[in-house]
């Protein structure tokens, strides 16, 4: 239905009201278009007193509607007096209600009744991230950084995750501001950026670098670089840090994944006791490898070709600098078939170590622990993702480790010409948010989308303090 | 003053409402807020727009005269409320507003909705017992209308009939049943379901196994040759055993099935036991009639493959899986069918020993037809059938899509 243009009487409301399929519902479906198409909210005035002559009363979800309209206009005094009806005819109101009260009065001079209003959503329910956003929007845009940052940790601790936005207004808003505790918070918040591997998008870089540059005597300087391969920034020739995992965070993954991805609920799901002794007890005399190849994976690589010889080929290349060698395979490949040639087989197991599992096992579990009980310089060969085996894995801190990790150790194939392998040089810098004090390194994202999230950026922020 | 006030706004909602906006005497015979006196205003300032005979604040006054009796009692109430009344109210106000959610609400799920552990779950929980109660509310409005139509051809075909048997179908026939049954328990072939999954599965997971078992052992009562039906593993007091109660009450207890807390493996010798699962690698080829099938009484929402594979490589069992993909040609959805399809397929082959007829059981919507024809020929043809159906275009696209997003893997 399209909204009428001008406020009608009760008669040509009746009218409309008959002509519609379903009479019953018109008022809300009518209410709907109005939000669609910003009708203006004398229009919906006029429906809701020729409701209310009718009916006595007004159903709440219309109230919403209305409210929903006049939020979208920002109607403030509508919206007050929305809500005092609300208020009186209503106990409690439900969330719906209140996200449109909050948005709509964050954004007005009455902002401070919104922080009130988030007072009484705390009563009945956690207030969704959404509302937070608007009062800690509302405050700063208003200079109550204190008061913003506040909200902020309250909304931390209730473990609910800020969005960009929200972070993106503290820099905003902080621009030229003087204040030893107000820079220690927006520090803290480049480092819950680092710590939970949040890569800003370009407009957020952009306010975090004036931010730091309209510190009063902080003389602070910031380039937008890209990082060389060795981990040196070209502009301040600071080097990164390192990528490698720490001692304790090796052990750590190597200990989870055993336990979530080999052993899970149930060891039979993916192996069997007997064969993972075996295993283990194969990698024990045998360690450490060099790099260890998912044989079955990497066979299929080229489907043009015999199993047997893509990984044939693969070994072959891999195996030039002396490098000790593990291919784990499975023990249908020993079988003589039209893929798997029993001499070239032959072949390949003078060249490297080779592990058969069970044909209903899984091999990746292998792969990982064979990998990690090798130690930190042992990389694996694989175009698989390993997205089932991450998700394994019970805690995000682990998965982040494991991403990490498999970020530096994943060796992958590139497109092959001929068969020759091209590997990956691997990051050996470390892609978070870091600082020495007197510099600032930020990754950032060229747009506001995150494509792939194994992808890591490749822009650079530098700041410094001259 | 105050009788007067009442009797006043009573009039004033009952019907004479836009005579009485428009009179200035109200301000003073209404005691009320802030807000009134400003609308009052803004009336007086609209009035001189173009729609001058539409009071448009009229409605706020309506809302507001309503209610001042209403608030009133209100105050009386005491405030403080238990989460469990607090949820009751929230979940009145989501109604109000049109979400999907539940008319009535018992405590038991009220609970169950405030333990929910996330906004998402209360959702969903909602929606879950919204859906249950529609289907309820239909069910017993198409019942209602069937008793009364049933009544009206009753009230009209009075007349005697003259049958040489008296009519005792439904006492008859479970007679019949139980007979057949009770020879199966002797000489039929057993039939385990391996009730040892309860820890895998969430509280629906269970009850909706339950329903799907119940749903098997009526149509294997009601068949030809019955399978002897052993649950084992069974614990006493166990989720399981509870919602057999809810769905059997007295009957539970002279069902015609061997239940027992053993394993399969203490009952049966192993050498016959084949355990299936759609993780197996091998397909099963024939019906054998003297092995022991067992079926995990398992209903997975999630995603948890093979737990039961896991099961049958611990006791190392024998396993099989039905040969779906030999035979039909599958469209979409999981190879894991439900309890009752897998009874009903189970049980065709035992009499008839035809795959095709057997499969028939697999629902419709997860596979496009029967194989014929060698299976690539068929993709063939489905490939051309999809590309006609989306158009040329579209698939071209596809095409090109599916070629950069190789690329960029590669290059990644």
């Amino acid at each position: 239905v399209q909204p009428p243009e001008k406020p009608l009487q009760a008669e040509e409301w009746n009218r409309l009201r008959e002509s519609f399929q379903s009479p019953e519902i018109f008022e809300e479906v009518m209410f709907n278009s109005m939000v669609r198409c910003n009708s203006p909210i004398d229009v919906a005035k006029s429906l809701l007193t020729h409701v209310a002559k009718r009916n006595g009363d007004i159903a709440y979800n219309l109230l919403v509607k209305y409210l929903a309209l006049c939020v979208q206009q920002g109607q403030t005094s509508e919206i007050r007096d929305v809500y005092d009806i609300m208020k009186i005819r209503f106990r409690v109101l439900e969330s719906g209600a209140y996200n449109l009260l909050i948005r709509g009065l964050s954004n007005s001079d009455q902002w401070r009744m919104a922080l009130t209003l988030l007072e009484e959503v705390k009563k009945i329910m956690i207030p969704s991230r959404t509302n937070y956003e608007s009062c800690i929007k509302a405050a700063s845009r208003h200079q109550e950084m204190n008061l913003a940052f506040e909200l902020y940790h309250e909304m931390l601790a209730k473990d609910l995750v800020p969005t960009l936005d929200v972070l993106q207004a503290f820099f905003d808003f902080s621009r030229g501001m003087k204040g030893a505790e107000l820079q220690k918070e927006l520090f803290g918040i480049l480092l819950y950026l680092r710590e939970n591997q949040i890569y800003p998008h370009k407009t957020f870089m952009r306010s975090i670098k004036l931010w730091f540059e309209s510190i009063p005597g902080g003389n602070w300087r910031g380039h937008l670089t890209s990082i060389k391969d060795s981990g040196q920034c070209p502009v301040c020739n600071h080097q990164l840090e390192d990528s490698d995992l720490t001692e304790e965070e090796y052990n750590n993954l190597r200990e989870r994944i055993i336990r979530d991805v080999i052993h899970g609920t149930d060891t039979f799901r993916k192996t069997s006791p007997q064969e993972f002794e075996a295993f283990q007890k194969f990698v024990e005399d045998r360690f450490p490898f060099d790099i260890v190849i998912d044989g079955l994976n990497v066979s299929h690589i080229k489907p043009r070709k015999m199993q047997c010889e893509n990984l044939f080929d693969a070994v072959n290349c891999l195996a030039k600098d002396n490098a000790r060698l593990l291919v784990l395979g499975r023990k249908h490949m020993l079988v003589n078939s039209s893929n798997w040639k029993r001499e070239i087989m032959k072949e390949m197991q003078n060249k490297a170590d080779f592990f058969f599992a069970e044909n209903i096992s899984e091999d990746d579990a292998f792969l990982l622990y064979a990998t990690l009980r090798s130690g930190k310089h042992c990389k694996f060969v694989t175009r698989d993702f390993l997205r089932d085996h991450k998700a394994c894995l019970s805690d995000s801190l682990t998965r982040h480790l494991f991403r990490k990790w498999q970020l530096i150790y994943h060796v992958k194939p590139k497109k092959m010409f001929l068969s020759v392998f091209i590997q990956q040089p691997a990051l050996c810098y470390d892609c978070v948010v870091q600082t020495t004090g007197d510099t600032w390194h930020i990754p950032y994202k060229d747009t506001f989308e995150e494509k792939y999230s194994y992808r890591v950026p490749r822009k650079w922020l530098c700041i410094q303090q001259k | 003053m105050q009788s007067a006030n009442v009797l006043l706004k009573k009039i004033v909602r009952s019907s004479v409402l836009p005579f009485a906006a428009q009179h200035g005497m109200k301000k003073d015979l209404f005691p009320l807020s802030r807000t009134l006196s400003v609308s009052f205003c803004l009336k007086q300032d609209n009035s001189c727009s173009p729609s001058e005979k539409l009071d448009l604040d009229a409605w706020k006054n309506v809302m507001k005269s309503g209610l001042q009796e209403e608030v009133s009692e209100m105050v009386s109430e005491p405030r403080e409320l238990s989460t469990l009344a607090a949820a009751r109210e929230i979940l009145e106000m989501w109604r109000l507003a049109g979400r999907s959610v539940p008319e009535n609400i018992s405590e038991e799920q009220l609970k169950t909705f405030v333990e929910c552990p996330s906004k998402s779950a209360k959702k969903k929980y909602l929606k879950y017992l919204h859906l249950k109660e529609l289907y309820k509310k239909n069910d017993k409005r198409k019942m209602d209308e069937k008793r009364e139509r049933r009544l009206e051809t009753a009230s009209k075909t009075d007349e005697t009939r003259r049958n040489s048997f008296v009519c005792l179908w439904a006492n008859c026939m479970d007679r019949a049943y139980s007979w057949r049954v009770a020879q199966s328990m002797i000489f039929g072939q057993p039939l385990v379901f391996d009730m040892s999954y309860e820890k895998d599965m969430s509280v629906r997971e269970v009850a909706n196994t339950v329903r799907q078992m119940v749903l098997s052992e009526g149509c294997n009562r009601r068949s030809v040759d019955p399978f002897h039906i052993h649950f084992c593993n069974f614990k006493d007091d166990s989720l399981y055993h509870k919602e057999f109660i809810k769905h059997y009450r007295e009957a539970w207890g002279k069902l015609l099935i061997t239940v027992t807390d053993q394993c399969y493996t203490d009952v049966f010798p192993k050498d016959k036991l084949i355990y299936l699962t759609a993780d197996s690698p091998k397909v099963m080829k024939t019906f054998d009639h003297n092995k022991i099938y067992i079926v995990g009484s398992m209903v997975d929402r999630s995603v948890k493959t093979g737990v039961s594979l896991a099961r049958a490589k611990r006791l190392g069992l024998e396993t099989a899986a039905l040969p779906l993909e030999k035979y039909l040609l599958w469209n979409t959805g999981a190879k894991n069918l439900t309890l009752d399809q897998m009874m009903h397929i189970l049980l065709t082959l035992k009499d008839t020993g035809d795959w095709k007829k057997a499969l028939e059981f697999v629902p419709k919507r997860k596979y496009y037809g029967f194989v014929s024809k060698p299976v690539h020929e068929l993709k063939k043809n489905l490939n051309l059938i999809n590309t006609l159906k989306l158009g040329k275009r579209q698939e071209e696209v596809r095409k090109q899509f599916a070629k950069n997003y190789s690329k960029k893997l590669t290059q990644k």
